[in-house]
């Protein structure tokens, strides 16, 4: 998963990223609006958090750009400002949750789960996909009531094929959602990744939850149930 | 006297008044002087006259003939009258037409002496009358003295009087008349551009136009840009104030967050009571500048809020910020339903109650906004009811947050600070905030402005 951070205070902006990458996001960071937009319409970002006293372009243009450029991922506005009017000005310009300044990170950490697992068309915050359960809040995974340990990129790969049940997941844009811009795309880690995810979910290789599609990608073949 | 066409029309009609009287009493004085020089030449004629018909004898007294050229001393009642007295004041002669009359002459006047004056009769009218000393020498050794008088009434005189006052009355009347009417025309087309100019401050406080017109006179055009500018510099202004709070929001809360988030590698004690304090002053300034912000009052040149719209707009934003509770918020809300005030402090009253609805709420919400029309008022009321179904606000918190005076830092978090802030931009406007219980289990919050 892969969340874009507009921050202009870069003490607030480096600790919200450690804590984001520490979850085991990807994180792209601007401290403007300027380059804000430009990550945000040139990246696979699958979230963007926003503040909006954000110098030059402010943060309400940004989300307006960014809709009108038709990128439909949830918006997250960060706000010092506790007037009604910016919150309802910003979410009525397309974004989709806000957090008032300041803030508990881990606050910010169940808001961005919480939004990323409604656009994954999940209403509550346990996903439920046959037999696998996964927990956006305890970030815990169960297959058939068994707990699943996943290392955090694990977990991260899961919930993002699990978000996106039914569709075919390209192997670049896994590596992405993982990882930086720099990272080595031609590396097989994803290939690994998925080996031991399905060793971890499937060991009797009865469920095959996750499908290799040739050339084309990775598919979350089990149907969400909740 | 409280209209300026009154004012001008009461004052030019006293003026108008004082001119035309003064101007008749002048008039008529110098219409009766006029007419009496105008009798007096003619009571010489007749004086003459009585002169060149009257006959000295050398022995005997002085006769005048039986019949007269002016037939008028003959007949009793004809207003003329003659007499003749001899230098003793004895009566010579008197003329038939005074029988049963007693006008009360001059006599014994000296020779060449003359007087005109205005005697009333023995039966009541007033008469002119003249006198003359006459000398007439009989012969060389004989001069005696008469005095010739006659008098006319004034019946004509005065009949001519009043018929010359009534002519000037009923024509200065008509023109005084005349002149109001076309006055009052005038100061309707010289204060036409008055009248618009307070028909547009109506408009403008009710809220059908948000400035001042173009097109008035030169006299009228710098109060007129004046007070759009005012108008215009009011909305700039309180803009201003409200960036400059928050960015002062902005520029205290973002240490506050880098603060609150350098606090997690600490020790939880120390971490605790610094996180207590940085909640704290969070609170505090939450409060008071959310308060400040709040523009209260006059809202001269701004356009009045449609309820609905706002309504519905908090509404697509909470459903977003509170989609996983499914909420179900029911409005009902009347178009004609609008806010005399700022933008800013609607959205932040329906913002703060909506928002403490959905909080408290299971899932449904109801909010339902109504015109409060009123006949005697240019701008209708409102009330708006905002529901829930959650556990309601218990009493104590209810007497707390609705009572003056408590500080920010004393609110709960919660129903506290938002519904503290809503209870002081109401109060800015002069309306209600009751708290009361709802038919969908939970709280019931009932704000209303009452028309004005």
């Amino acid at each position: 998963m892969r969340i874009l951070v507009i921050e202009d205070e870069q003490a607030l902006r480096e600790s919200l990223c450690d804590t984001l990458r520490d979850a085991g996001f990807v994180v792209d960071a601007a401290a403007d609006g300027t380059e804000g937009l430009y990550f945000g319409t040139e990246y696979p970002v699958d979230l963007a958090i926003v503040d909006l006293g954000l110098p030059g372009k402010s943060g309400m243009e940004v989300i307006r750009e960014l809709r009108e450029q038709g990128r439909k991922y949830p918006v997250l506005i960060l706000t010092a400002r506790d007037r009604w009017q910016d919150k309802v000005e910003g979410l009525h310009a397309g974004a989709d949750d806000y957090v008032v300044k300041p803030f508990h990170v881990e606050e910010i950490l169940a808001r961005v789960n919480a939004l990323l697992r409604r656009a994954g068309g999940f209403a509550a915050s346990v996903l439920q996909c046959g037999p696998v359960t996964l927990d956006t809040r305890s970030q815990e995974v169960t297959v058939d009531g068994r707990a699943v340990e996943l290392t955090s990129y694990e977990y991260r790969l899961l919930e993002y094929l699990m978000l996106k049940p039914g569709k075919v997941v390209s192997k670049t844009e896994l590596t992405e959602s993982l990882y930086e811009q720099d990272y080595d795309r031609d590396s097989n880690v994803i290939e690994v990744f998925i080996g031991r995810l399905r060793r971890k979910l499937d060991p009797e290789s009865s469920l095959k939850p996750i499908e290799t599609l040739r050339g084309r990608g990775y598919r979350f073949a089990l149907e969400a149930t909740a | 006297m409280q209209s300026l066409s009154a004012r001008l029309l009461l004052s030019v009609s006293v003026l108008l008044l004082i001119f035309f009287s003064t101007s008749t009493v002048v008039l008529e004085n110098a219409f009766k002087h006029a007419t009496e020089r105008a009798i007096h030449d003619r009571l010489v004629i007749q004086l003459n006259m009585l002169l060149s018909a009257a006959d000295v004898p050398d022995e005997g007294e002085l006769r005048l003939p039986e019949s007269l050229p002016e037939a008028r001393f003959s007949i009793p009642g004809s207003g003329l009258f003659g007499q003749v007295t001899d230098a003793t004041g004895a009566l010579v002669w008197r003329s038939p037409s005074s029988v049963g009359v007693f006008v009360p002459l001059a006599d014994s006047l000296t020779p060449a002496a003359q007087v005109f004056t205005e005697e009333v009769a023995t039966d009541g009218t007033p008469v002119f009358a003249l006198s003359e000393g006459i000398e007439w020498v009989v012969s060389d050794d004989e001069t005696r003295f008469y005095t010739f008088s006659v008098a006319e009434d004034e019946e004509s005189f005065l009949a001519q009087v009043r018929d010359f006052r009534a002519r000037l009355l009923t024509l200065f009347g008509a023109l005084t008349l005349l002149m109001i009417v076309i006055l009052a025309v005038i100061l309707r087309w010289v204060l036409s551009p008055l009248r618009r100019l307070s028909r547009e401050v109506d408009d403008i406080e009710a809220g059908r136009r948000s400035e001042l017109g173009s097109g008035y006179p030169r006299e009228l055009e710098g109060l007129t840009e004046n007070a759009n500018r005012l108008i215009h510099m009011e909305i700039q202004r309180i803009n201003h104030y409200r960036n400059t709070l928050g960015n002062l929001a902005h520029s205290l809360k973002t240490p506050l967050a880098v603060i609150r988030n350098s606090l997690l590698p600490l020790p939880s004690e120390s971490a605790g009571s610094i996180g207590e304090q940085v909640d704290r002053m969070n609170s505090i300034v939450r409060y008071q500048l959310q308060r400040a912000a709040a523009f209260g009052g006059a809202t001269l040149g701004r356009d009045p809020i449609q309820v609905d719209r706002m309504a519905r707009m908090v509404k697509e934003s909470l459903d977003k910020v509170y989609a996983d509770k499914h909420p179900e918020c029911q409005l009902e809300l009347d178009p004609d339903a609008r806010f005399f005030g700022d933008e800013g402090d609607l959205t932040e009253v329906l913002g703060n109650l909506m928002d403490n609805a959905y909080k408290y709420s299971e899932s449904r919400t109801a909010v339902t906004a109504t015109s409060r029309e009123s006949e005697k008022h240019t701008r209708p009321g409102l009330s708006i009811r905002i529901e829930d179904d959650g556990p309601g606000i218990a009493a104590d918190d209810v007497r707390r947050v609705l009572s003056r005076g408590v500080r920010a830092d004393e609110q709960v978090d919660g129903h506290g600070i938002g519904l503290a802030v809503v209870r002081d931009i109401v109060k800015m406007y002069g309306g209600r905030l009751e708290v009361s219980g709802s038919g969908l289990g939970g709280a019931c919050i009932d704000v209303t402005f009452e028309p004005f």
